[in-house]
């Protein structure tokens, strides 16, 4: 079975929902749409109050070159333009809409589908960057942008990432077992862009055997081929993943396509395919709602913009023991502040957790055991990234390979002395970034 | 014997030594740099704690530049005008009056007045806290509270007060040192006087908002801006400002000001003006 070759943990599956199927969520009473879904600039407001609008239609124009359209996820009146608490911890400018309850579509969106052969390569890419899609993994990086490699560079390998390597996480495992035809499709048409030169990959951690299994069947025919892989966390971190597939290592400063290689997110694929052959814009979501604390588990088809609040009461309310909310997995995600905060086109989950280990200041001094040097994926000292941020010697971290770290929590996960290694790197990121903002100002 | 042991040892040290000393000796005096003297006073008389507030690295670079180019212009903010009237003694020249600054926070948001966001649990530091989300007060430009700056100032002059940073105004120099160590940029240079009003809020937010987050926010009411008789405050993206070139210091404004902590604060006297709105 194939793996990465350095470092990774295995922390407790968790997989509760992995046979529970996808569930449509009725449209709630109102939605907030935050402009801010994607990495790189913010979208531009197209819409203000009192605007009647349509479900599909733009409301956030992407403003520059790494940025992504927004659109309104059902017909009705937008209520009001505001920033709005944002699931990755900050305050965006959000659009809330109450809903009409017609649930019309704009002119010409969702279509019968249509075969996207007669397409070319630019009118396939165009219609990506119109959709608003982005990477549905959890970076959210502008799909278009992603699939324009600069013309030097050839892509020889196409990976689809269906590792959901994250603990709870169930969202991709039941696209790929529910919508296979789709996920293929999108590949396929991933693919043409590079004029049939690459090979395509499907990578899937080996606890999914079900949507390995049924990937194989559907994928016979185009020559894709489905890759089994080792349960083992950061599978399904993008360098982990191309080292693990080709065995391409991506080094400090370099992206995947210097190596040839091109990653594409499961839920990407199939907005790539629907946005293509359907027309239809990336309104909407599988993400699993999971955790011990909820009522009821379950993977959800919610529309962007419906708020964590919502998502509860249709989940049958969280118990009064939940002391964390967590956007994204336990691994990576992001503990959220307030309920308020809405769904947005990179929440692949929402997990409800009694976590007893939650305590203040709980951090003890490093013992220099060594255990997140053998976890990190990166062959980085972790330890020592984080001791010298909590000394604030900024001048020599960058030699330390700070900016390597993929901010997996590996190392946090290990640690006897439970530090926050992760969060020492992050705020030695920050202050770095302050230190060159300040130096070049 | 001992002697006989020891004679070799001896002298051949000796003679190393001796070569070498020489060859410092020479090299001393070939390659002889001329300083002047003048530098070493000069550095003497400066504070010596290396802030950086002169725009120079270290108070010797300082020095160095002073003593060179006999500029009256560079000022150690510092050393204050005794240090300029010494200077220029010293060197035999006018130095300029160095307009001494002040650290000042733009924030009333203590543990109080600002809501809560969420039990922050994490590493204690300002910087990691914005990292993992707005902070822990509501209000996303106010002072975060865990006392980042404190580590950079040279001159003990901060402290934590009840969530908040507390700046003596004694001890600060205006050496900026905090001003780059705050994420969100809520502490500012000021010009240091007896008596000065200053808006001590930094949120951009609109009124409505501001006041949901904490209840010492300026809400852009304009009630300062219409009592002023000088035109001195002036409100710029949902926040009122003091001009404080056009500030006669009368202190109308803090009379009107409707904020239930006044937003509008008086240097030197801030518990006064917190005892009258209570009274």
């Amino acid at each position: 079975m194939k793996t990465f070759k350095i470092g990774g943990v295995h922390p407790p599956e968790n997989k509760l929902t992995e046979h529970i199927a996808i569930e449509v969520m009725p449209v709630p009473a109102e939605l907030a749409i935050s402009l801010n879904q994607h990495l790189g600039k913010p979208a531009k407001p197209l819409v203000k109050m009192g605007d009647e609008v349509r479900k599909g239609q733009l409301i956030g124009q992407a403003d520059g070159f790494i940025s992504a359209n927004v659109h309104a996820s059902t017909s009705g009146k937008v209520k009001a333009v505001k920033p709005h608490p944002h699931p990755g911890g900050q305050y965006a400018m959000t659009v809330f809409i109450t809903p009409d309850g017609k649930d019309e579509w704009a002119e010409g969106m969702n279509t019968e589908p249509v075969d996207w052969k007669k397409f070319s390569r630019e009118e396939i890419i165009q219609k990506i960057k119109d959709a608003g899609i982005v990477g549905m993994g959890g970076a959210g990086f502008p799909t278009n942008v992603k699939l324009s490699p600069p013309p030097d560079k050839s892509i020889d390998t196409i990976i689809l990432n269906g590792a959901e390597c994250e603990p709870f996480l169930t969202a991709d495992h039941r696209l790929m077992v529910e919508y296979p035809k789709e996920v293929i499709a999108g590949l396929d048409i991933i693919a043409s862009l590079f004029r049939g030169e690459a090979k395509s990959f499907i990578g899937i951690e080996s606890n999914k055997q079900d949507a390995i299994d049924t990937l194989k069947k559907h994928a016979a025919a185009s020559g894709i081929e489905v890759v089994s892989l080792k349960t083992k966390y950061p599978q399904g971190a993008e360098k982990q993943l191309i080292n693990a597939i080709t065995g391409r290592t991506i080094e400090e400063g370099e992206l995947p396509f210097d190596k040839g290689c091109l990653v594409q997110n499961i839920g990407t694929a199939v907005a790539i395919y629907e946005a293509v052959c359907m027309n239809k814009p990336l309104i909407e979501r599988v993400l699993t709602v999971s955790g011990m604390e909820i009522g009821q588990r379950k993977n959800i088809m919610a529309r962007v913009g419906t708020t964590f609040k919502d998502l509860i009461a249709f989940c049958d309310n969280m118990s009064a023991k939940t002391n964390q909310i967590i956007s994204g997995g336990p691994m990576m995600g992001k503990a959220i502040f307030s309920l308020d905060v809405p769904v947005v086109k990179t929440t692949s989950g929402i997990l409800f957790l009694n976590n007893t280990a939650l305590e203040k200041s709980k951090e003890r001094t490093c013992i220099r055991c060594g255990k997140c040097v053998d976890v990190c994926p990166q062959g980085l000292g972790p330890w020592l990234l984080a001791n010298v941020a909590q000394m604030r010697e900024f001048d020599d971290i960058q030699l330390y390979g700070l900016a390597n770290c993929t901010e997996c929590g590996s190392c946090t996960f290990v640690c006897p002395s439970k530090r926050e290694l992760v969060h020492w790197i992050k705020y030695a990121k920050a202050l770095v970034n302050n230190r060159q903002k300040r130096k070049s100002a | 014997m001992i002697s006989e042991a020891f004679i070799p040892a001896v002298s051949s040290l000796g003679a190393v030594a001796l070569t070498l000393g020489v060859i410092i000796h020479y090299v001393s005096k070939k390659f002889h740099v001329e300083e002047d003297p003048m530098v070493t006073i000069v550095n003497d008389i400066l504070p010596g704690v290396n802030c950086g507030a002169c725009g120079y690295p270290s108070c010797g670079q300082f020095a160095e530049v002073l003593v060179d180019t006999k500029d009256s212009s560079m000022t150690c903010p510092v050393g204050g005008s005794d240090l300029a009237a010494k200077l220029g003694e010293t060197l035999g020249i006018t130095m300029a009056e160095p307009k001494p600054q002040i650290a000042v926070l733009l924030c009333q948001g203590d543990n109080d007045t600002a809501k809560e966001t969420a039990e922050y649990l994490g590493i204690q530091d300002c910087w990691a806290a914005t990292q993992a989300f707005v902070g822990p007060k509501q209000c996303r430009y106010s002072c975060v509270g865990l006392g980042s700056c404190i580590a950079y100032c040279d001159f003990n002059a901060m402290s934590l007060e009840n969530g908040l940073v507390v700046i003596d105004k004694d001890l600060c120099t205006g050496c900026e040192a905090c001003i780059s160590a705050c994420p969100t940029g809520v502490l500012v240079m000021q010009e240091k006087k007896a008596e000065r009003y200053f808006i001590a809020c930094n949120s951009h937010d609109k009124g409505a908002a501001t006041k949901k987050a904490c209840e010492a926010g300026c809400i852009a009411c304009q009630k300062c801006v219409k009592v002023c008789e000088d035109n001195a405050i002036v409100i710029e993206n949902f926040l009122a400002r003091i001009v404080q070139e056009k500030c006669t210091a009368c202190g109308k404004c803090i009379d009107v000001c409707p904020t239930k902590v006044n937003c509008i604060r008086l240097e030197n006297d801030l518990k006064a003006v917190k005892q009258k709105k209570a009274s």
